[in-house]
């Protein structure tokens, strides 16, 4: 299992699998499949003192586990450092990194719940169901992320 | 069974292909956002084809939904300001720290570090759109508002 689990799965298996999910949560409770509402339902429970968390927060726990589990199964974790921020920053530099994430953190926790979805909710489940609000938003953050991605390779 | 139960089992098996198939190292990312590999983008179309068609199957079929008897319906919603605005900065960040909000809890469940200043960034951006008083975006179910039905749907808890 561990070897297996060390190539990277052909997208042509892990593509399907992950729409079959968007289709399971419509056909065993009409749910629409996303992370950010995960987030959101935890996040608003815990402020009110509650952790009776509706399906949502336990998909998001589900979530969480699964990379437990894939290391239990596979033997160590996924990659180690934290891509271009461990290559660039090095020694006394690396004190930024953490910054850097929280800052991209909130951004990818504010933008998500001020669109209505991320990756999952509306990237591959909103775009499914053909919503115009999926499809800008989708486009959008792909086309951010790239030229922020290609501004960094400029930069560093 | 209940949605709750089948929400954490659909989560696992999610996780599970984000960690196998690499989507939660930002190298991989961030290769796939500068068109240095195609895997992302053949992973992202095959997923959302897949989906679509299931979808539309279950409702073209009038499907109730397993666990909840109910309809398997939902809303199309209207591109906003918000979509755009929202997932421009969601954009940014993405772009950054290469990690969205799936991995990002994958990640900590396979106790990362590095994860843990974007998860708190994560928690403090939701924080900070709940506490503006904005309406829940992504509530636990976007089907169509009904007026008061004239019969009562029995369901089957289970």
């Amino acid at each position: 299992m561990g070897t297996a689990l060390s190539q990277q799965l052909a997208w042509y298996v892990a593509g399907p699998i992950m729409g079959l999910c968007v289709v399971a949560c419509r056909g065993l409770f009409n749910g629409r499949l996303g992370v950010t509402g995960g987030f959101s339902e935890v996040v608003g429970k815990l402020r009110r003192g509650s952790a009776a968390f509706d399906w949502r927060g336990w998909f998001l726990i589900g979530v969480a586990l699964s990379g437990t589990l894939f290391v239990l199964l596979a033997g160590g974790r996924s990659f180690s450092g934290y891509g271009w921020l461990t290559e660039t920053f090095h020694g006394a530099g690396r004190v930024a990194i953490p910054f850097v994430l929280l800052g991209a953190g909130v951004l990818v926790g504010y933008g998500a719940k001020t669109a209505g979805g991320c990756t999952s909710g509306n990237g591959l489940t909103g775009t499914a169901l053909l919503s115009p609000a999926s499809l800008v938003s989708t486009a959008t953050f792909f086309a951010t992320a790239i030229a922020v991605s290609f501004l960094i390779e400029a930069v560093i | 069974m209940g949605p709750r139960f089948a929400g954490a089992a659909v989560g696992l098996v999610f996780g599970f292909v984000l960690c196998w198939s690499g989507m939660i190292d930002p190298n991989v990312i961030r290769s796939a956002l500068l068109f240095e590999s195609s895997y992302l983008f053949l992973f992202f179309g095959s997923a959302v084809l897949v989906a679509t068609v299931g979808v539309e199957l279950l409702r073209h079929r009038h499907a109730r939904a397993l666990l909840t008897g109910a309809p398997v319906e939902w809303t199309r919603e209207r591109a906003g300001r918000r979509h755009v605005v929202g997932s421009a900065v969601f954009g940014v960040g993405w772009g950054v720290a290469n990690a969205c909000p799936g991995p990002i809890a994958a990640q900590i469940g396979q106790g990362m570090l590095w994860a843990l200043p974007l998860l708190a960034g994560v928690v403090i951006g939701v924080l900070l759109f709940q506490r503006g008083g904005a309406p829940e975006t992504e509530p636990p179910t976007d089907a169509p508002a009904k007026p008061t039905p004239s019969v009562v749907p029995v369901t089957q808890s289970g």
